[in-house]
């Protein structure tokens, strides 16, 4: 294919996205405006008087028209300002950088587990095909995944935090700890991250398992892998370098949605481990109506789950050359 | 040893033990206090301390002019000396002498001196800021928005006396000059719009009795000892870590863990776990919060058509709202879900006002044949016999709106469903999340709704029930009383402390006989601490209150 018919392509695509996300956006702009709900009342108390909740109301801009707001708003965008948090008081940008490196690097820690645990479980599976083991880690797969991520968390917290005090039951690292050897606090953040990247991962393992579990088992029959076997190529080259890379396709394309997913908070292990994850900073954001916050999380959420498909995309384009056209397009 | 399938448990295991062969314990600091909280602060600036927190914190690290602590006999605030060491009042107290201190500084070493108390005065007044004091400094000189006028207010004595004047024939108490403090030279600098976004919002430069350590986002506040303060005391707590901690259960693990000593708002069935353990102290916090069954009084149909203020077709008539109240099973809540860890309430005065409150007002009892004579009285009988009552030919039937997040509510709703249903009245629950609720109650669409109040302390009614709904948004049932109106207005001008007591009496007797709400109870707030922090004193005040002199 010409490189420039591929630029061309990558254009389209790329120009799709962006409709995508200001879209979105400015749907939910608009949805949260119209929403019941009044962020200058989140302070509701005794000491709140009247003339302070006016003088809120107007620098938060709730007293114009939506479409000038809306307007306003576009207008601030395009230079790159979201506005300001009214939760926080700081620009909307420097409240999601804070919390965005630990997302990002927690969801790729959970990512990783799931992708990983889950491929070498299916191999295993696979392995003892039919046989007890087989039959135990399929109904173990299901198990797990109708076992939902506040039930394991806190069941996980008891045996490993209260009972066996192996782990810490919450936070990223050692509260108030004056230690600054950087080994030290390397492992003390792994440490405080091990639980709760193993319930993260729980969650996603058993699809995976499933998907590689199920694509290994249909590749086998396939045409190609009995003329490979008749041909007297082993098994385990026949496993690495076919059935394996041809399992992958549609689990990457799948990985990819579920990254930006991962990307985009992991709620309730963010809540019940007490970790500042965009999860957590979406949610409150939408329960304190913190409007340029919520606009901000879900423009930085679309931007992750675009930008990781397009990352898995790439990937299958790499394994499988035939798809280049279908998937820029 | 090469990896091969049969020994990656083992590797599995070297690492897990890895990780827990490196764990490594903060120092172990008999004179550091971690305390549990359940959401993070939002800044650390006093000017917009909003939430209970944020002002929790901000009280260790900026100084007031004065300070005040609950006497637990007299049921009452004592006024002490804090940046101010003296006060006088002049004869018709419409001016006040302050005797500032002359040995305190900032932490970044300037002094604290008059001019940082007149600069607090006018930036908190300055509608440009939005302090959460804003529209709050009534007895002083102001122009129409508000903001303090500083050449009629203050008056510079001498370099650590400071005359504050105020209009004549208001009525100012110390407790308008009982704010945080906050630096001149820190704030003088910034455009007055931009301070609540400035970086010295996050990293303040402070007065107190604690500085500013640290603060990891989402996960804690970490502040410490000023050993320059003069309330400083060698052995007294050195570090104080407030954690970050939103999931309840997750609070309650860590503290029977001991990774927290102290947390608050516990549910009363976990307190019984907690009293068995001999390390923590179980206390409670009586009189600041209570539930309430709030009715709307006024027609919301015709207030949202043309904003006019007609009585509600159900609760417009108080003994309609007698009978309500008297329907409700208050009782069963406070036995079974708060288990004793509360009481029932009469008035929105509470029982830690000694002297305020009237002990002769007994709430409501729960019964019904009293309830149906009332109603029956105002008309509402079953005459179709379908078990609902009519009057005029409307059912009387209604909404009440609660918030999902509540499950002490939910469980007094669903319980309250069913004994009003024994009435002929039929009450539909509906679960919203506590922002639709906040908006329906605040722009007047809810039948009834269940919330509660915190109280301020010093006591103030006016805010929540005097008659005009443009100038008190928070009068949410929309109750309208010119008898009342006038005890309030009484109470803002200059009378002894007797007079005001027998004011907010009558004030209770009032809404006591009229029910424009139902005051359902007090609710305790439970407090578990570990028995290793000494000097702890609970008091409606707050349990961080005056932490510097725990040890």
């Amino acid at each position: 294919m010409k490189r420039s018919v591929l630029l061309l392509s990558f254009i389209k695509r790329a120009a799709t996205s962006v409709l995508i996300l200001f879209l979105t956006v400015s749907f939910l702009f608009v949805l949260v405006r119209i929403a019941p709900g009044d962020p200058s009342l989140k302070y509701l108390s005794p000491n709140l008087s009247p003339q302070l909740i006016e003088k809120v109301k107007s620098s938060f801009q709730l007293d114009k028209p939506i479409s000038k707001q809306y307007f306003s708003f576009l207008e601030n965008a395009f230079t790159g300002d979201f506005g300001i948090s009214y939760k926080y008081h700081r620009p909307v940008s420097e409240v999601i950088y804070e919390v965005l490196p630990f997302t990002i690097f927690f969801s790729l820690l959970a990512f990783t587990l799931q992708f990983i645990c889950g491929l070498l479980l299916a191999f295993w599976a696979f392995h003892h095909h039919k046989k007890l083991l087989d039959k135990f880690l399929s109904s173990g797969s299901i198990f797990l995944y109708a076992v939902p991520s506040f039930v394991s968390g806190v069941f996980l917290i008891y045996l490993f935090s209260v009972q066996l005090k192996l782990f810490p039951s919450s936070g990223v690292k050692t509260v108030g700890s004056l230690e600054a050897n950087f080994f030290f606090l390397a492992f003390d953040y792994l440490y405080h991250l091990f639980l709760p990247v193993v319930v993260l991962a729980l969650t996603g393992l058993p699809v995976y398992f499933k998907y590689f579990r199920e694509s290994f088992e249909e590749n086998q029959q396939k045409l190609y892998t009995v003329y490979l076997r008749a041909n007297g190529v082993s098994e385990k080259r026949i496993y690495l370098r076919h059935i394996i890379p041809n399992s992958l396709n549609s689990i990457i394309a799948y990985a990819g949605v579920d990254l930006g997913i991962l990307f985009s908070g992991a709620l309730i292990t963010e809540v019940v481990f007490s970790l500042p994850g965009m999860g957590r900073l979406a949610v409150n954001a939408i329960f304190e109506r913190d409007y340029p916050l919520i606009v901000g999380c879900t423009l930085t959420a679309g931007l992750l789950v675009i930008l990781t498909n397009l990352f898995a995309d790439l990937i299958r384009m790499k394994i499988d050359k035939r798809l280049v056209k279908g998937l820029l397009n | 040893m090469s990896i091969t399938r049969k020994n990656i448990p083992l590797y599995f295991l070297l690492l897990v033990s890895i990780f827990v062969g490196c764990k490594k314990d903060s120092p172990p600091n008999s004179s550091q206090v971690v305390i549990a909280i359940p959401s993070d602060v939002e800044g650390l600036n006093p000017l917009f301390s909003f939430s209970i927190n944020e002002a929790n914190i901000n009280e260790l690290l900026f100084l007031s002019l004065v300070k005040h602590s609950w006497d637990e006999k007299a049921g009452d605030l004592i006024t002490e000396p804090m940046l101010a060491k003296f006060w006088e009042w002049n004869n018709d107290s419409s001016s006040i002498t302050l005797d500032l201190r002359n040995d305190v500084q900032w932490s970044d070493g300037v002094p604290l001196t008059i001019d940082d108390v007149i600069f607090s005065f006018d930036v908190y007044s300055d509608p440009a800021v939005e302090s959460y004091l804003y529209g709050s400094f009534i007895p002083f000189y102001t122009d129409k928005d508000n903001h303090i006028i500083a050449e009629k207010t203050f008056e510079k004595v001498s370099d650590t006396k400071l005359k504050i004047s105020f209009v004549s024939g208001s009525s100012p108490s110390l407790f308008n000059l009982d704010f945080p403090i906050v630096p001149k030279h820190i704030f003088d600098k910034i455009p007055r719009k931009e301070i609540a976004t400035s970086k010295e919002s996050f990293n303040p430069v402070t007065s107190g009795p604690f500085v500013f350590e640290k603060w990891e986002k989402n996960q804690a506040i970490i502040i410490k000892e000023n050993p320059k303060s003069f309330l400083h005391k060698d052995g007294n707590i050195g570090r104080i870590i407030f954690k970050v901690i939103p999931d309840y259960n997750a609070r309650l693990t860590q503290l029977k863990n001991g990774e927290v000593d102290l947390a608050e708002y516990l549910k009363p069935e976990d307190v019984d776990e907690l009293k068995k353990s001999d390390a923590f102290i179980v206390s409670s916090l009586k009189g600041r919060e209570y539930d309430y069954l709030g009715w709307n009084n006024l027609d919301k149909e015709k207030f949202k058509k043309n904003k006019s203020i007609t009585p509600n077709k159900l609760f417009g008539s108080a003994k309609v709202r007698q009978a309500l109240s008297m329907a409700l099973n208050r009782n069963e809540v406070v036995s079974s879900y708060l288990r004793g860890y509360g009481e029932l309430a009469s008035s929105p005065i509470s029982p830690i006002f000694k002297n305020s409150v009237n002990e002769s007002l007994i709430p409501y009892t729960f019964d019904l044949e009293k309830a149906k004579a009332l109603l029956a009285e105002e008309g509402w009988k079953d005459k179709d016999r379908n078990g609902i009552l009519e009057k005029n030919g409307e059912e009387f039937k209604f909404t009440l709106t609660i918030s999902s997040n509540n499950p002490r509510r939910i469980f007094a709703a669903a319980l309250f469903k069913n004994t009003i249903k024994q009435l002929g009245v039929e009450m539909n629950v509906e679960q919203v999340e506590l922002g639709m609720l906040i908006d329906k109650i605040n722009t007047k669409s809810a039948d009834a709704w269940m919330a509660s109040w915190i109280i301020p302390i010093p006591l103030d009614l006016k805010f929540s029930w005097y008659s005009n709904l443009a100038t008190t948004p928070m009068n949410f049932p929309s109750y309208q009383n010119k008898e009342l109106d006038a005890l309030l207005d009484q109470l803002e001008t200059k009378i002894s402390k007797q007079q005001k007591n027998e004011l907010y009496k009558k004030i209770e007797t009032i809404l006591y006989r009229d029910q424009p709400v139902t005051f359902l109870y007090w609710i305790d707030n439970v407090v578990a601490y570990n028995k290793k922090i000494k000097n702890v004193k609970v008091t409606p005040l707050g349990t961080v209150h005056h932490c510097w002199l725990w040890w």
